[in-house]
């Protein structure tokens, strides 16, 4: 199976992805902030063995043996994160064969079990994670409490250790300026909202992460539908103000999205923050019929691999040596899919 | 615009996170981004994104409501003291949730909402757990079955109740 961003999933046209992720504890080995180097390396390898009888396979990836690129080139996928990139001798990463799953080890919680997809397809990933869960749940001894359940590094995560985060694209609520009341709205419902904005950060690419906010008190399934629910009513605002956009969209709304389109079809040279407008720009026009033959499914590849580590790893050396790069794999990937 | 942090260089650096429909803004140069870490945090927008320490000095230094900590009070099993944990927002091992019981509780009851898991059990005694789970469940509602004078539905859930203290199923 193809990486996350290369897949397709329901309503991929707002929603970037869907990630789940469980935080898990061994029992009496202290937790990452607080652990030697012989305890991280008893993490990693207690996991190991228990993943080797898994029929599910996974490859074991550790931070220490591999490059400064490699690992910002797995941050820049989100199988890892930022905090993988200090000591990384005490930290590892298992990618499972179809690198749906990863699970990062000795991050702030010894294990961490996270599934991503593209689209809406929180179900999915929460059943697969879960499976593996039991199974690691059987096999190890997870720190676990009678009356707080999972225990974790940061109480904030506590009980079911699930956080579960849908990246939406959500240029139509921006541009009418709905956005925010519609954010403060749902921050009362149970669910944590963040994204970048400001005058002149255009890099933004109004692109939000909604999750649940709390992972104590309710059970996954209950904790999963709320944020769900919101992000579902957040969903068909969008759909809403689009609907109306299309209709009485200007030519100069049109002209912006094809001028961007136009950028990244021929442009010689295109930076990160560039891209990003010109993404989100994109991604618009090819949700609202103005481009033809542009699948969600591309667009998010290209936002993958042309990330600073991505294009590194083709040998580029200067910034303006990978912006040209850039504009070459963006040109490659775009024609590869029209044809 | 000018950081809000050093009120001296312009902010670059632009987030608004809402949480529990409290929205939270932040202007800050690059410079202060990276000092307070939060460009790195930020930056994995797919990250967890809970700025763990505000949230926790937050509420320690602003509920007013301390609560009543010895700041000397430490763990036996990994060394951390109360201080350390005020600070950090990080226990150190499955202990502390003992040792720190009531800080911990607090601060769930502030940031969660609630001090008891609902969900998926796990580990050696999850039988067991699960089974002492059904019993109190249904003591509870034995309770208010007998307040509400409904003995037949009270002598049904009684035997229930005998038969999982017993090792039994409760299916009849
Ligand atoms: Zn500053
Ligand atoms: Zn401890």
């Amino acid at each position: 199976m193809a990486k996350w961003y290369c897949g397709e999933g329901f309503q991929d046209d707002i929603v970037l992805s869907t990630r789940v992720r469980l935080a898990r504890n061994l029992k009496g080995i202290p937790f990452p902030n607080c652990m030697s180097d012989e305890d991280a390396q008893k993490v990693i390898s207690t996991v190991e063995d228990a993943l080797s009888k898994l029929n599910y396979k996974f490859r074991l990836i550790r931070l220490s043996d591999i490059t400064d690129v490699e690992r910002q080139r797995l941050m820049e996928e989100h199988f890892i994160s930022p905090q993988m990139l200090k000591e990384p001798a005490k930290k590892a990463v298992f990618l499972s064969e179809d690198e749906a799953v990863a699970i990062m080890i000795n991050e702030e919680d010894h294990i961490r079990l996270q599934c991503i997809y593209a689209g809406e397809e929180s179900e999915k990933a929460y059943n697969l994670i879960s499976k593996i869960d039991d199974f690691l749940g059987e096999t190890v001894q997870y720190a676990f409490h009678r009356k707080y359940g999972h225990l974790t590094a940061c109480p904030t995560n506590v009980g079911t250790g699930m956080r579960l985060s849908f990246m939406l694209h959500l240029p139509a609520l921006c541009m009418a300026r709905m956005a925010d009341n519609l954010f403060a709205a749902v921050g009362k419902l149970g669910v944590t909202v963040r994204g970048m904005y400001g005058e002149g950060t255009k890099s933004s690419g109004y692109v939000f992460q909604i999750s649940n906010q709390t992972t104590l008190g309710k059970s996954e399934t209950e904790l999963a539908q709320n944020v769900t629910d919101v992000v579902n009513q957040i969903i068909a605002k969008e759909r809403e103000v689009r609907r109306r956009i299309a209709k009485d969209k200007g030519v100069s709304l049109e002209d912006k999205i094809m001028r961007s389109y136009g950028i990244m079809k021929y442009a010689k040279k295109i930076s990160t923050e560039e891209l990003t407008g010109l993404l989100s720009n994109v991604r618009f026009g090819a949700s609202l019929g103005i481009i033809e033959n542009v699948s969600a499914s591309t667009l998010n590849e290209i936002m993958v691999v042309t990330r600073p580590a991505h294009i590194m790893e083709t040998g580029t050396e200067t910034g303006e040596e990978r912006d040209v790069k850039r504009a070459e794999v963006i040109k490659t990937l775009l024609n590869k899919k029209e044809e | 615009m000018l950081c809000t942090h050093c009120n001296n260089k312009e902010a670059t650096f632009h987030c608004k996170t809402v949480s529990n429909g409290k929205t939270t803004e932040m202007h800050l140069c690059s410079e202060c981004a990276h000092e307070l870490g939060f460009a790195e945090k930020y930056s994995d927008i797919f990250g967890d994104g809970m700025n763990v320490n505000s949230i926790i000095n937050q509420f320690f230094a602003l509920s007013g409501k301390k609560p009543a900590v010895d700041n000397m009070l430490k763990c036996p099993e990994c060394g951390i003291d109360f201080k350390r944990f005020n600070s950090t927002g990080l226990l150190g091992c499955d202990k502390c949730y003992d040792v720190f019981a009531e800080a911990v509780e607090t601060m769930m009851q502030r940031t969660q909402g609630a001090i008891v898991h609902n969900g998926k059990i796990s580990g050696p005694d999850s039988e067991e757990i699960k089974k002492q789970n059904e019993i109190s469940k249904l003591k509870s509602e034995l309770q208010k079955a007998i307040l509400e004078e409904k003995y037949e539905d009270a002598a049904k859930l009684r035997d229930s109740i005998k038969a999982l203290e017993k090792g039994e199923r409760a299916d009849g």
